[in-house]
């Protein structure tokens, strides 16, 4: 597994033919399905034995978008609370966030909260985060309702997904989805508040805190 | 490190609000800095040296990533900072980057929305951001600035990522011949003189909108030519000898960010190889990409390199780069040559002739279906020392650019393309140019046509020289360097262009579902479709049908993709059949091109079923053999259209 990985980055590492290049991260409780999700979505494939990622891990996957190319970067990260030091320093990294939970799994769904406050304590205030319930073709095992999700989704201010990593339900479009709004958030940033020729050449390292409507608790 | 760490985020300080607090809480992390350090060192020691080592080795891959990507923003900087040096006018009375008066006589003027300052409407771009109805101009400059900044990522970390420059040249009285092939730097500081300032020209012309926008440019430029070249060559000396500062620089969380997850494992591995294996990394890369050109000099192997079928990459370490000493050489050379064929361009052939060099590599990705070819450089003949040779351009030099042909069909359809670069002889593109779809099949039959063009934009372009490399040399997944002489145009059949065999590619799935007991079919992407609307584009889509259909249910469309040679569709459509029946049937798909008020045009077309061939009887006949498993294949569209009477 290490050497075809090693090899799979090689040769999409040397991949210079794309437009633009966007770092996205998948996090959540561990066996939320955030390794398989990734395997399904780069390499068109699911394999049922779970195996807890160690750390971290990576794939690259270039797609059209739009008229351009968009070289994806995108993280695995280990949900164990063990690794939890060495995957939260890759959050400022990211551009965009997957956050997954298991519809059959209620503890997953009740973490959501606490991910998302990671993600606002770590990460660039500009990080487009999209919520996924996955293993949404275990139906008859679901705990966690449709409504509940979109509704903690919306709280958050993020936008919401069911996919199933297994049956390949939902998995591109959660990906295109993130890809498209983060063009948006770059055509804003850059066409819309134009950098001033003058502030381009200094170092600006404003990290203005998230404004993620706030959660009454 | 530790310290180092927790003193930037002392400076980053401020105070935690109740969601911080609460993290903290669930956390366990404790309320002072000290505690949290204890808990992080205690988890730290938590792992094991085989989970340290799976994550220093994902690490060491992401390392080698980002070495690539600082290099490509490197060359993104580097090419801004050329437009900006080679801008001529004050900005006020004449045009800031071409420097025309403006006036009563001279053009008009409009205002940069960044810079404030006063450009010639072909020296600026029009945009119309924000959704404001007013037009807005912008210069080439500070519209090269934004896409920086949208490729770089600097829109999304507030400054421009940590990025390594091209190395500057020496220039090219005092280059010195490389002697030891192992050294790869050398190589790279040894780039032609022109180079930065062909890249400026390159992104100058990319910047026009249109052919036409850059025809009238280059008409304007050659009013004074001579001028604007001599300040210019000027401009590219200076900028040699004293290396200009960069207008950007990295910024201090930047650095945390890429240095910290590194430090960060590597405070936890008692393992010293990680600075080693990086060093083994970067030499890697730099052997993949510079491919040092090798000059065949002896008899018998140019003669062999001048044969029709292309040998490897040449052993010879040589490199001379005396014009004198090279045509002294190829004079010599003159008794070994073999008879050529005939002259197809009508020059005045000159058998002793060399048309240069061509230094690329090949590398077949098996998994993805394509072919990456990565065009590194050239070295072409000097037209005016050569006896009856027709000159390139009138000035001597040339404008080169390399197009790519997949043979036998060769067609608009699989013909890629690099940049044009200005006024050089010694043109370095390092770029990739890639094809997609391309199926095992394909690289046992397939031949790769190189060809180098002179552009020219008054006449039509000039034919330099060729190089044909059959893809069944090729061993998947291993990238394959090549240094081949160029050779004349060989004659290949012509054909009309309706009579062309191939027009593209498209990714097609295939799933019979017991489930819904039917086919679904999935249109997945299309790659390199020829071209039918006038800007050089299409607007595809794409229809299907199951047939025999005697009530006509069966068609599907997918939705237009605009202005696209290679459209993403990921759309499904669904036949509901039974399996005994779907052994009979033939799926035929076809791909148009959409125009407003006018027939649509049609592009190609692919059928599956008994009565297939190849690739698409493989596929049929995998979907049925394995029922409930999606299956992904790529075939080639054809210009004969499946069945009759097709009207859209």
């Amino acid at each position: 597994m290490a050497k075809a990985d090693q090899r799979f980055g090689q040769r999409d590492g040397s991949d210079q033919n794309f437009d633009y290049m966007f770092k996205l991260l998948i996090i959540g409780n561990s066996s939320v399905g955030k390794t398989s999700f990734l395997f399904r979505y780069a390499d068109d494939s699911f394999s049922s034995s779970f195996v807890s990622t160690v750390g971290i891990d990576f794939k690259v996957k270039t797609v059209y978008r739009n008229d351009k190319r968009v070289k994806l970067q995108i993280w695995d990260t280990a949900g164990q609370e063990r690794y939890r030091t060495i995957t939260t320093a890759y959050y400022r990294g990211a551009m965009g966030f997957i956050l997954m939970y298991d519809i059959t799994n209620e503890e997953s769904y009740n973490a959501v909260q606490d991910w998302a406050t990671q993600i606002k304590t770590y990460s660039w205030d500009n990080a487009q985060v999209i919520l996924v319930g996955n293993k949404c073709d275990m139906d008859e095992e679901r705990v966690v309702p449709f409504e509940k999700g979109k509704h903690l989704a919306d709280q958050l201010g993020f936008e919401y997904y069911e996919a199933s990593a297994k049956e390949n339900i939902n998995v591109r479009q959660v990906f295109e989805r993130l890809v498209d709004i983060i063009c948006v958030k770059m055509s804003e940033r850059v066409d819309v508040e134009p950098p001033m020729v003058t502030g381009a050449k200094t170092t600006r390292l404003t990290d203005k805190p998230p404004q993620l409507p706030q959660n009454c608790c | 490190m530790t310290d180092t760490m927790f003193g930037s985020e002392n400076e980053q300080w401020v105070c935690p609000n109740d969601r911080q607090l609460m993290l903290r809480a669930k956390l366990h992390t404790g309320w002072s800095i000290h505690t949290f350090q204890s808990e992080r060192q205690r988890k730290a020691q938590a792992l094991e040296k085989r989970e340290l080592d799976l994550i220093m080795s994902v690490i060491h891959r992401a390392e080698q990533l980002e070495l690539i990507e600082q290099h490509r923003i490197g060359r993104l900087v580097e090419r801004l900072d050329n437009m900006r040096s080679s801008a001529m006018g004050n900005g006020l009375s004449q045009c800031l980057l071409c420097g025309e008066v403006f006036g009563l006589l001279g053009s008009s003027s409009v205002l940069c929305l960044d810079c404030c300052m006063k450009v010639c409407t072909k020296c600026g771009i029009e945009t119309t951001a924000g959704g404001q109805k007013r037009t807005q101009w912008l210069c080439k400059i500070c519209s090269e600035q934004r896409e920086v900044w949208k490729r770089s990522g600097a829109w999304f970390y507030k400054a421009l990522p940590k990025h390594i420059r091209p190395i500057k040249d020496s220039i090219l009285d005092n280059r010195k011949p490389v002697i030891e092939r192992g050294e790869q730097l050398p190589v790279a500081r040894s780039a032609p003189i022109s180079y930065t300032w062909a890249q400026s020209r390159v992104y100058l012309s990319e910047s026009d909108g249109s052919d036409a926008e850059l025809s009238e440019c280059s008409s304007d430029r050659k009013t004074f030519a001579s001028e604007t070249n001599q300040r210019r060559d000027s401009e590219s000396s200076g900028g040699q000898v004293q290396t200009p500062q960069s207008s950007f620089t990295s910024p201090t969380r930047g650095n945390v960010h890429i240095e910290s997850p590194s430090s960060l494992v590597s405070e936890q591995s008692s393992s010293s190889s990680f600075n080693p294996g990086l060093e083994d990394e970067v030499i890697d890369h730099s052997r993949t990409l510079l491919t040092p050109p090798a000059l065949s000099r002896a008899g018998s192997l140019r003669s062999s390199s001048t044969s029709q079928k292309s040998e490897g990459p040449q052993a010879d370490a040589n490199r001379d780069e005396d014009d004198l000493d090279q045509a002294f050489g190829a004079t010599a050379l003159v008794a070994s040559k073999k008879e050529e064929e005939p002259d197809v361009e009508g020059y005045d052939s000159d058998d002793s002739t060399t048309l240069g060099t061509l230094d690329f590599s090949l590398l077949y990705d098996q998994e993805n279906n394509a072919l990456h070819c990565t065009i590194n450089k050239a070295k072409l003949p000097v037209p005016r020392y050569k006896k009856g040779l027709k000159p390139m351009d009138h000035n001597g030099l040339s404008d080169p650019y390399v197009k790519l042909h997949l043979l036998p069909g060769a067609s608009k359809a699989n013909k890629l393309r690099t940049k044009t670069l200005r006024n050089t002889l010694n043109p370095v593109w390092s770029e990739t140019l890639t094809y997609y779809g391309i199926t095992d099949e394909d690289m046992v039959r397939k031949t790769l046509r190189i060809s180098v063009c002179d552009e020219d934009k008054f006449r039509h372009n000039e034919f330099i020289g060729e190089t044909r490399i059959p893809l069944k040399k090729l061993k998947p997944n291993q990238t394959k360097n090549f240094s081949n002489c160029l050779e004349k145009q060989l004659p290949i059949d012509k054909t009309d262009d309706k009579s062309l065999e191939e027009r593209g590619r498209i990714m097609i799935s295939l799933k019979y579902s017991s489930q819904k007991s039917g086919l679904v079919v999935g249109i997945i992407r299309c790659a390199h479709l020829a071209a039918m609307d006038a800007n050089g584009f299409s607007d595809p889509y794409v229809k299907t049908y199951l047939k025999p259909d005697e009530n006509k249910k069966s068609k599907h469309k997918t939705a237009v993709k605009k202005k696209t040679l290679n459209p993403e569709f990921n759309e499904e459509f669904f036949y509901e059949i039974k399996y005994a029946d779907l052994s009979k049937k033939t799926l035929e798909v076809t791909v148009w091109d959409y125009d407003i008020g006018k027939s649509n045009d049609f592009i190609g077309g692919v059928s599956l079923g008994i009565n297939a061939s190849g690739e698409r009887l493989k596929h049929w006949f995998d979907c049925l053999k394995n029922k409930d498993k999606k299956i992904e294949r790529w075939h080639t569209l054809t210009n004969e259209l499946p069945g009759s009477g097709y009207n859209d």
